[in-house]
């Protein structure tokens, strides 16, 4: 499991749950008043029925501002529950109940359920504005209504408490969120970072774990020995464990060679040390740590090693670019026939399914440029959750 | 656990913590003021000035006592303290009701209803759906009681039921938006996380890949290194001689003593050597066996957090980590206690910053104490492990 949301994706989340909070206080206020308007029909006032209609349709309404939050749909809400707001104003002034004034129970139910209207877009100001707009709409509609009703208007004190409360929330919450989205993307990232220490953990001890049960038993033979012939068995013992530890390859070249430690490798001096990547975060100051050994592009041909190369440094340009941070890291490989090359971030992410068509970085300087040598790319990521990009070339080549 | 269960806090301490801001500065002050503005707009219809007061003191009460318990040094939120908070806001209610027994013209004016929905309001982020819907169906259910037993002329001509649904409105209403809150967040976060988990497993998956193809193993890398060339030697060499036993011997030493440095330190000391790398800040890990490893993926991200965060921006000058398993009282159980003491930098962070750590931790299962002298801070963090 993951802790908690990154910033990003944390700011529009709770965005757009206090809009559903809100939607849903709605129905459920406009579902009640329907009951009460009911219950007032049965009572001997036929005109709640026309106000439980009335209510629903205003249900109706903020169901389309739920489904699609837009411009259109927010106004269209705003008009519909003015006239709702009108037409229960004077349905209530002018029912055989003593309600004083407009500042009462049944005309604030329509004016409070537009304050919950959310809104088209994101963000506390956006919100405050749909706040003051749905409630001076509300109130110009009360207002028609009770001079329709030859009534008294005044402001309802529960809309204008509440249109307060909401906008002091939307407030403060906006102020306090900034500290609180940079913790959240500290936390997720300390998640990443914590998974990877775990991961290399457990492969340094695999590491040495394998090391021992292969090659303990042999040192130990061969310490216990002293000097002397080799006993045929025990060489082949090494032999056949060597080659489930490193391969029969490596044992060839090795067992030709002294036990240089520079050399073990393998690979000529002159192999390509991907000098553009280098540059490249060097340019865009971006700081790389690398695993592995830069030996192993030797096995690529030069055209491939320089196009790979070329390749890498495209990613590290947008890591510098797009993800928000100053580190990479690239962890370079080679088996099963090709030269593999990592490179990863802990960003800001992104989605790869809505990168835009106009974004070709990726696509023709990495996916392209690796597909016509016959290699491929593979990507990873998610808002706040970093990027990591797996580029594959086979071995030789031009 | 299933979703019905979960709280926004539960997967996202921080939003928690982000809210306890709303809720001080807002939530609490809110329902104060309401409940003093709506008595002083009845005080016409109030028989017993006492009873006013002890209303409002009610409120002041559930007020103090909401804004205390979601203070990041009590995290986790829990639903008793919920309920405790509900308690004194029918509480409040009911005085309010005695207040003006009798002679209450309108259950427009009464505040006991709204204050509890503002409550519920302000805790939406530490309680789960079904626990405010529950909260709001059972308040609602007691003020329908109480206003049914308050008949007044002005309202005789009316339903009783309707009286009771504007009575119970604001609850009902609050609590409905309270638990809509508390479902979309939620919601959205365990559908992000299902898309994030795919994502981390996939980097864990290729980062290991990547490890293991690079053949760069670390610190075993040096000893490989001369342990590998040196028995490839041997496959063609006709004897062993002296010089090569002794190297035998040397390398298996080596090979033994590595094994076990390997075997007694964790994921934690790679973490303190890259912090170190990275940031330029001494970071010591004193580890007196592996048990921290049994921390999970979110515990460890805590730890992580609060280490990352001190060895930047010059808020540490050295950091220590010290990790021990202790005994309880209890049979068989026992704790994993990690101690990170901090000698503060330039840029000393406040105990406040600090306290929000700890309780992201405590959100993740940690037992977790902040305490600071002069230039030193401590957090204490414990676990129980079987």
């Amino acid at each position: 499991m993951t802790l908690g949301l990154p910033g990003d994706v944390s700011r529009d989340s709770v965005s757009r749950a206090i809009v559903h909070a809100g939607h849903v206080g709605a129905w459920v206020y406009l579902g009640m008043g329907a009951i009460v308007a009911v219950a007032l029909a049965i009572g001997g006032a036929p005109k709640g029925w026309i106000a439980a209609g009335l209510l629903l349709l205003m249900a109706g309404a903020l169901c389309v501002v739920a489904v699609r939050r837009t411009v259109i749909s927010s106004v269209l809400y705003l008009v519909v529950g003015g006239a709702v707001t009108t037409a229960t104003t004077v349905l209530a002034m002018q029912s055989t109940h003593d309600l004083a004034t407009t500042d009462n129970s049944i005309v604030a139910i329509p004016c409070i359920a537009l304050l919950f209207i959310g809104g088209a877009g994101a963000g506390s100001w956006i919100a405050g504005f749909w706040v003051v707009a749905a409630y001076a709409v509300g109130q110009a509609a009360t207002f028609v209504g009770a001079e329709l009703s030859d009534a008294e208007y005044r402001v309802s004190a529960a809309a204008t408490a509440l249109a307060v409360f909401i906008i002091i929330i939307r407030t403060v919450d906006g102020l306090t969120r900034r500290s609180g989205l940079r913790r959240q993307a500290a936390l997720v990232r300390a998640n990443v970072a914590a998974r990877e220490a775990t991961a290399r953990r457990d492969h340094e001890l695999e590491a040495i774990t394998r090391l021992h049960d292969t090659a303990m038993e042999h040192l130990l033979a061969i310490a216990g020995a002293g000097s002397g012939p080799i006993d045929d068995r025990l060489r082949s013992d090494i032999r056949e464990d060597l080659s489930l530890l490193v391969g029969r390859d490596w044992i060839a070249k090795h067992s030709a060679e002294s036990d240089d430690p520079a050399s073990s490798s393998g690979f000529v001096d002159g192999a390509p040390i991907l000098d553009q990547a280098f540059a490249t975060a060097a340019d865009v100051e971006l700081a790389v740590q690398m695993t592995g050994d830069l030996a192993v592009l030797g096995l690529l041909g030069g055209h491939r090693a320089a196009e790979l190369d070329l390749a890498v440094a495209e990613c590290l340009r947008n890591v510098a670019r797009h993800a928000g941070v100053h580190e990479a890291e690239i962890i370079l490989g080679n088996g099963g026939g090709e030269v593999t090359v990592a490179v990863m971030d802990v960003g800001a992410g992104f989605e790869p399914e809505h990168v835009p068509a106009t974004r070709r970085g990726l696509r023709v300087e990495v996916i392209e440029r690796l597909e016509r040598e016959g290699g491929s790319a593979r990507v990873w990521s998610a808002i706040g959750l970093g990027t990591t990009i797996v580029l594959t070339m086979p071995e030789g080549g031009a | 656990m299933r979703a019905a269960r979960l709280a926004p806090q539960d997967l996202d301490p921080i939003i928690a913590l982000s809210s306890s801001s709303i809720l001080q500065h807002v939530g609490g002050g809110a329902a104060c003021v309401t409940a003093i503005a709506l008595t002083a707009a009845h005080w016409s219809e109030v028989e017993s000035p006492l009873a006013a007061i002890v209303a409002i003191s009610l409120v002041f009460i559930a007020a103090i006592s909401a804004t205390r318990a979601t203070r990041p040094s009590r995290a986790p939120f829990t639903p008793e303290r919920m309920w405790v908070i509900i308690v004194f806001g029918l509480g409040a209610a009911v005085a309010e009701y005695l207040s003006t027994v009798g002679n209450n013209q309108y259950v427009y004016d009464d505040f006991g209803p709204l204050v509890i929905g503002i409550l519920m309001v302000s805790v939406a982020p530490y309680c789960s759906w079904t626990t405010l819907l529950t909260a709001g169906a059972l308040s609602g259910a007691v003020l329908a009681v109480l206003v049914a037993g308050a008949p007044s002329p002005t309202w005789a001509d009316l339903p009783i039921s309707v009286v009771i649904l504007v009575f119970i409105a604001p609850t009902v209403v609050a609590s409905a938006a309270a638990a809509g809150y508390s479902w979309a967040i939620v919601h959205i976060t365990l559908a992000w996380q299902r898309k994030a988990n795919q994502v981390l497993l996939q980097r864990d998956s290729e980062l290991r890949a990547g490890l293991a193809r690079s053949q760069d193993h670390g610190r075993v890398a040096v000893l490989r290194r001369e342990v590998l060339p040196f028995l490839a030697s041997m496959l063609t060499a006709e004897r062993v001689s002296v010089t090569d036993a002794a190297r035998a011997r040397q390398l298996a030493e080596a090979l033994r003593s590595t094994l076990r440095d390997e075997i007694a330190t964790t994921w934690l000391s790679d973490l303190a050597a890259d912090l170190e790398r990275r940031h330029g800040v001494p970071v010591e890990v004193v580890e007196s066996d592996t048990a921290v490893a049994v921390l999970h993926d979110d515990q460890r991200a805590a730890l992580t957090a609060l280490l990352n965060w001190l060895a930047v921006g010059d808020r540490a000058a050295s950091i220590r980590v010290d990790v021990a398993r202790e005994d309880t009282e209890l049979t068989r159980a026992r704790v994993v206690r990690i101690t990170v003491g901090a000698v503060l930098g330039a840029e000393p962070p406040t105990r406040r910053s600090i306290e929000r750590f700890a309780a992201v931790a405590r959100a993740v299962g940690l037992a977790a104490a902040v305490s600071s002298s002069g230039q030193n801070v401590t957090v204490e963090f414990r676990h129980g492990i079987s």
